[in-house]
């Protein structure tokens, strides 16, 4: 057996991490996250508050937790419907090629062309800023991304042997899409499914910093740091926090979409060499 | 039961496959012989309405009197579905690796025939059993790569004979195999074509196979006919210089033992085929041809009738004799 990436296994743990806290924030909170203690605000870390409290005495551990789940919830929702979407484009534009290719690559090509921020500024315009808001920008942003690498990765297999032997066989588009094409691109896929979660955190907390995502009482990463901001010189910590998870986050799922893909394509390159 | 009047295929380049007419009666086996780039491929999937969009294919075709020539691709998936099918060359990547093998055969079986999965399944086993496969039962279940090359050829027949097909062309069915299971392949698909009174179209570089397979041979060269007839008349007696070139290439078993100066080599056709752009405007042969005369270059011969069969040479009818010399 071949030794795994170092960067999958490093994404793999951070990856873990983040998600085994995040899952664990729906059953139990050291503290309940929005419970203030004024008080006891800007306390240090101790046995009770593991990483001390903020400007209105709430448990950071808490509230970095709970972001920590909603933060996955956006980043899961957006690129798998961006995935599901963008995959389904690729694969039609792939099978049908002529106009109805070009049309739908041109038009991801305008997709492209929107910058993820000012859709979403958009958006928050016109129906108010709320993580619903985030996801929908998110998913449409990476329709076109996801469109390009299926339709890239079913252009090449719809010239394999076994799909010609299917086509031999009377079998038609669709039924060659879904029994052939779809298993035969789901590696290029999910790669680029991963690498696009790193992308779709760092997006949410920029949203939710701008204030266009999450809104009080519910905890995010982005809100965290926009709110400790002004706290800086007071209280650093409240700024580092937050802003260590999104890097955990983005910086693990970066890793782990890394690692996926030299585990495909050295593969990749033995079966061709076998031909 | 297909007829195939002045098909020619063209590509950016210039033309691939030059006006050939060609039919195949119900039942009768067919053997379409050539090097590499001589447009048999071509030929057999302007058959099956599945050459590539890029090139432009002319000419007349019908199948069992439905005529095609303007046919789209759902009418051509229609015969696909019922009366044509197709074997190809490289059983490794003629299967898909993450599909297990049963599926593959029956899923033309529920697509067009309407089975139901179980029915299927059940008939993608008389399938196996009838194609030799060993342990067809467990082989249902397992994935290409736990097949060997033969086993995996014989899946594809299975696949092919699926829909009961009128016509089975089998492109080099056996190139990618070892000689014994290649042997092995080829009695099968005899079989097969006598069992069934089914159409055989064998495409192969191999003169051995095709004449262990077929009634009549089609010799190509350059994307072009250069000799049919009888296989047994070709075999024995070709007239085109370059069934005659092939022919003499063949290796014989009592050659190096019987022979009486030392080492012999193996005969060959001298040159190699040209580029299609460079392929001469006459007979494509020309060039490489031991009884070249001036205008074979520039004149394209005629299929002429020879004493068994046609030939395209112009020495069959300057001295009517297939180019003796």
């Amino acid at each position: 057996m071949r030794r795994l990436p170092v960067n999958l296994l490093i994404g793999g743990v951070l990856v873990a991490l983040v998600v085994a806290a995040a899952m664990l924030s729906v059953i139990w909170t050291p503290h309940p996250y929005a419970a203030m203690d004024i008080p006891n605000k800007f306390a240090p870390p101790s046995p009770a508050h593991w990483l001390g409290t903020d400007q209105l005495g709430r448990d950071l551990v808490s509230q970095l937790m709970v972001a920590a789940g909603n933060s996955m919830m956006v980043a899961l929702l957006a690129v798998s419907i961006g995935a599901v979407l963008g995959t389904i484009l690729g694969m039609v534009a792939a099978a049908r090629g002529g106009w109805t290719e070009e049309a739908i690559m041109r038009l991801s090509d305008l997709g492209f062309a929107f910058p993820t921020l000012l859709f979403a500024i958009m958006l928050a315009a016109a129906f108010g800023p709320s993580l619903t808001v985030v996801v929908v920008a998110i998913a449409f942003i990476n329709i076109p991304t996801f469109a390009r690498v299926a339709r890239a990765a079913a252009r090449q297999v719809w010239h394999r042997d076994y799909v010609y032997a299917a086509r031999a066989a009377g079998m038609n588009r669709f039924a060659i899409s879904r029994d052939h094409i779809l298993p035969n691109i789901a590696a290029p896929v999910i790669v680029q499914a991963t690498i696009e979660f790193a992308v779709a955190i760092l997006t949410e907390a920029a949203l939710s910093y701008l204030g266009l995502g999450a809104q009080p009482p519910a905890p995010s990463w982005g809100r965290m740091l926009s709110e400790a901001q002004t706290l800086m010189y007071l209280a650093p910590q409240l700024a580092i926090w937050p802003g260590l998870c999104i890097f955990i986050a983005v910086l693990g799922f970066g890793l782990l979409g890394d690692g996926l893909r030299d585990l495909s394509d050295p593969r990749l390159g033995q079966r061709r060499s076998h031909d | 039961m297909i007829d195939l009047t002045d098909i020619h295929v063209d590509g950016p380049a210039g033309p691939l496959l030059r006006k050939t007419s060609l039919s195949l009666a119900a039942g009768e086996r067919v053997g379409i012989v050539g090097e590499s780039g001589s447009g048999k491929t071509l030929l057999a999937l302007s058959m099956m309405g599945m050459v590539s969009d890029q090139l432009t294919v002319g000419g007349a075709i019908s199948v069992e009197g439905r005529d095609m020539t303007n046919a789209v691709e759902a009418d051509w998936r229609h015969l696909r579905a019922r009366r044509l099918s197709m074997v190809f060359q490289e059983p490794m990547s003629a299967l898909n690796p993450l599909r297990r093998v049963g599926d593959t055969v029956a899923a033309p079986l529920i697509r067009h025939q309407g089975y139901t999965r179980e029915q299927a399944r059940a008939r993608a086993l008389s399938l196996f059993e009838e194609t030799g496969i060993t342990d067809p039962e467990r082989r249902l279940s397992q994935y290409p790569h736990q097949l060997s090359g033969g086993q995996r050829q014989r899946v594809l027949i299975a696949l092919a004979l699926a829909c009961d097909p009128a016509l089975l062309i089998a492109d080099e069915p056996t190139s990618a195999l070892d000689a014994e299971v290649a042997l092995r392949i080829t009695d099968l698909l005899v079989r097969l074509s006598r069992e069934r009174n089914m159409a055989l179209l064998f495409i192969s570089h191999d003169l051995a196979a095709v004449s262990r397979t077929t009634e009549r041979i089609i010799v190509m060269y350059g994307g072009d006919i250069m000799e049919t007839g009888p296989t047994r008349a070709i075999m024995q007696a070709p007239h085109h210089p370059y069934t005659k070139g092939l022919l003499a290439a063949r290796p014989k078993l009592w050659a190096p033992i019987l022979s009486t100066h030392g080492k012999r080599r193996l005969p060959t056709i001298p040159g190699s085929v040209p580029p299609p752009q460079d392929l001469p405007r006459g007979c494509r042969f020309a060039g490489r041809c031991p009884v070249e005369m001036a205008h074979c270059a520039t004149e394209r011969p005629a299929l002429i009738h020879t004493a068994t069969g046609t030939a395209a040479c112009h020495r069959q009818t300057a001295d009517g004799a297939g180019g003796q010399s």
